[in-house]
């Protein structure tokens, strides 16, 4: 049984995630260029605007507008950024090393900070290596 | 849970997006790919454009909500002629936050 497991992370972060998969034995993988977005609909740095009135001071509790992003554009207070780059990679696993995955996916790409990613197991049909024409288990 | 990808003409990406905004779903990925279709690709004149350049969302969404997500998604993309693009839906067994840990089936 095989699961594909779909990682949305940090860019700084891909080099640390290749490295500790691979000391589990899981080298091969697909990286993609990505951007995304998340609940805040993008990114809004308050940190760096010093002019923001002090009721605004979280603008992620105003809820009259749909993001705070696009409140912050409305009311130029920052500059938001609506897409984040982002890399995704895409592992093909054994279903039996689930949570090793998981747990190790997690625990190297987590800051406690928005923008951490997301974490996705999907079911994965069929696998076939062109080369040689192995499938399922054996081509991974 | 499922994985709805779209693939739609570049310049309906803000329209798609703003939409989806509009119903609540901010979160999304996105990718630029080039593909082609049933027509393999478009001749003007006397040049083939075998690949065109499409941007693919990726958004995963409870089962609930995918009915609209494609609903909204095919109102903002269509335009009504070849290349308008494709919605695929893929099943997600788990999805997990990775700043809190948490997991959602």
């Amino acid at each position: 049984m095989l699961l594909e497991i779909t990682a949305i992370i940090r860019r700084d972060k891909v080099a640390p995630t290749m490295r500790a998969l691979d000391a589990i034995g899981l080298g091969s993988m697909t990286i993609t260029t990505v951007s995304g977005r998340g609940l805040q609909g993008g990114n809004v740095m308050t940190d760096i605007d010093r002019e923001v009135p002090a009721e605004y001071e979280s603008v992620s509790k105003i809820t009259r507008h749909l993001t705070p992003a696009s409140f912050a554009l409305v009311h130029s207070l920052t500059r938001p950024v609506f897409w984040i780059p982002k890399r995704m990679i895409q592992i093909v696993i054994p279903s039996a090393m689930k949570e090793d995955v998981i747990d190790l996916i997690m625990s190297v790409n987590r800051t406690g900070w928005m923008g951490d990613g997301k974490v996705f197991v999907s079911p994965l049909e069929e696998s076939l290596r062109i080369r040689t024409g192995e499938r399922g288990l054996a081509s991974i | 849970m499922k994985m709805i990808r779209a693939i739609v003409r570049p310049e309906k990406e803000n329209d798609v997006v703003l939409a989806l905004e509009a119903k609540g779903f901010p979160a999304m990925t996105k990718t630029n790919v080039f593909g082609r279709g049933k027509q393999k690709g478009i001749k003007v004149g006397p040049i083939h454009y075998d690949e065109l350049p499409k941007v693919m969302l990726m958004i995963v969404a409870n089962d609930a909500d995918v009915p609209v997500i494609v609903e909204v998604i095919r109102n903002a993309a269509h335009v009504g002629y070849e290349g308008d693009g494709k919605i695929f839906v893929s099943p997600v067994s788990e999805a997990y936050t990775i700043r809190t840990g948490e997991k959602t089936e």
